[in-house]
């Protein structure tokens, strides 16, 4: 077993309809309660924030990226194996709306299996 | 660790319905000359809901949680705006709104206030029919603009033009954002009831393939018809049109078999007419006819009401029905309630009169593409054992129809014929 990072990068959200949003949080409730234990942790990232460039550049209160480049929020998400992880990736209801990089967090687990 | 977050349940269209009732809100705050920002802002909070909830868990009460997130981006727009209308005069946006009254409006009590306001407001006769029945979708029934397009069988390039529109004619011409009183209040509501009308047909009777969507679409149009007979409760003519509706809602299952096919009215089971639904219609049908007012509403509730309360169809009052349909003509003059008349009159005459009623109809150019005229043809024809001429309408019929359930009724038929 090993700890994945999902990154989900764009605003894909933004253009869903009142009805289609709430689908999305019901499928990701589902999608939750199916993993069980496999999942550890979750965020949203507000949109502001700051971005640092070098020890004389600070760029302050986005939006300063290309919209497809923001990174909305992460999960850290338990799997055997990368392909494992993948996997969850796409069965989440973010997939498609989404991009999502599926990293696995280099440091042995601090968590309990 | 945080355990697997226990996750609060939604309910079923809860977005949608909140979207609709914040729009309201936020057009009565910031005036109806902004109802795009009222809804971008609506559009904002609920992202903000999504995202939250999909990352964190959803609250307790997640109605609650949505109104006090767009009230507070209400208000930091409003304090945003009030910095820049300094410089600019002509900025009549949320003009002296104190903050008690800001806190009113968004009391529960208001609430239905400030929807009624805005169905009086997107139902207004200065703005087109069609642009009536968009812009009240969009904007108290939480459609997006792909919605609107998918329900209205447009696209989103006419939806967009005609809402857009709409907008700027409220904003130009100062359509005002209240509940009319007075003799104003007839002609007002007489113009609410026909979008509500044409909104529930939209749904009931559109050669629209996606149940869902119609189905929505009538329940959005009761569901404004009732907030309306909540508010005016002696209105004669809303409680007939939500009879009407309750009636023909309540055979919206037995319209389509398990496979999404039509089933013809003869064959329904009636075991799937939904009771409740029929028992509401009456007692509204009862409020209805208190006064001395007799709208089409009415008649056509009471049309619905002799079919809903029949057995079966052998049993059905075929005199009433044709008596109500000749006052109805009599309101209303329209090729399509002759077409009634003839099918009805079929029921209480020899089924070759009633042909050659519906014959002379097919001169008629209103009903030139109208293929219930066919089809109603073809099935008489195919009572009396005609099968060529039956075949001939039935193909017609077919000819003129986009939906699929009904070109598969069509094929099916003119099987029939050739067996």
């Amino acid at each position: 077993m090993r700890e994945f990072l999902f990154i989900l990068k764009g605003d894909g959200l933004e253009h869903l309809s009142p009805q289609e949003m709430q689908q999305v949080i019901q499928d990701y409730k589902a999608w939750m309660t199916n993993l069980g234990d496999q999942y550890l942790d979750g965020q949203r990232l507000e949109n502001k924030g700051a971005q640092v460039k070098d020890k004389n550049t600070i760029v302050t209160d986005g939006p300063f990226l290309e919209a497809k480049e923001i990174i909305a929020g992460f999960y850290v998400i338990m799997a055997p194996d990368q392909d494992a992880a993948n996997a969850i990736a796409q069965s989440s209801p973010h997939a498609g709306l989404y991009t999502i990089e599926v990293r696995p967090l280099a440091q042995p687990t601090m968590r309990k299996p | 660790m945080p355990a697997p977050k226990q996750v609060n349940a939604l309910t079923e269209h809860l977005f949608r319905q909140e979207a609709g009732k914040l729009v309201a809100v936020l057009t009565r705050l910031f005036g109806p000359g902004y109802i795009q920002l009222a809804e971008d802002i609506v559009q904002d909070t609920l992202l903000a809901a999504t995202l939250d909830w999909t990352s964190g868990s959803i609250p307790d009460n997640p109605a609650a949680w949505i109104t006090q997130v767009a009230k507070r981006k209400a208000l930091n727009e409003l304090r945003r705006l009030q910095t820049v209308r300094k410089h600019q005069d002509d900025l009549t946006l949320g003009q002296g709104v104190t903050s008690t009254e800001v806190e009113t409006i968004f009391m529960d009590s208001e609430i239905r206030d400030s929807q009624l306001r805005m169905i009086f407001t997107c139902c207004h006769p200065a703005l087109a029919l069609e642009s009536q029945i968009a812009l009240t979708l969009k904007t108290l029934c939480g459609f997006s603009v792909p919605e609107v397009s998918r329900a209205l069988l447009s696209s989103e390039i006419t939806i967009n033009k005609r809402l857009y529109r709409a907008k700027q004619k409220i904003r130009n011409q100062s359509i005002p954002f209240d509940i009319p009183s007075g003799s104003d209040l007839d002609i007002r509501l007489n113009a609410v009831c026909l979008t509500l009308y044409l909104l529930f047909n939209e749904g009931y009777n559109s050669t629209h393939h996606e149940v869902l969507i119609r189905k929505s679409l009538c329940a959005e149009a009761m569901r404004l018809t009732r907030l309306l007979t909540q508010h005016f409760d002696h209105r004669p003519e809303l409680q007939a049109l939500l009879a009407l509706m309750c009636f023909h809602a309540a055979r919206f299952e037995s319209r389509l078999d398990r496979h999404g096919a039509i089933v013809i009215f003869e064959e329904q089971n009636r075991n799937l007419w939904d009771q409740q639904l029929i028992a509401t219609g009456m007692s509204c049908l009862k409020k209805a006819t208190t006064g001395n007012l007799l709208t089409s509403y009415h008649l056509e509730a009471g049309i619905a009401a002799e079919h809903c309360t029949a057995p079966d169809f052998a049993s059905t009052n075929w005199p009433s029905i044709y008596n109500q349909y000749e006052r109805l003509y009599q309101l209303k003059p329209s090729a399509i309630i002759q077409l009634n008349l003839a099918i009805v009159y079929s029921q209480i005459s020899t089924t070759q009169d009633a042909i050659l009623r519906l014959e002379q109809l097919l001169h008629d150019k209103a009903l030139e593409n109208y293929y219930l005229l066919p089809a109603t043809l073809g099935s008489l024809y195919f009572k009396t054992n005609q099968r060529m001429k039956a075949q001939f309408y039935f193909k017609k019929a077919r000819e003129l129809t986009l939906a699929q359930s009904a070109i598969d009724f069509f094929d099916r038929q003119i099987a029939a014929c050739q067996s």
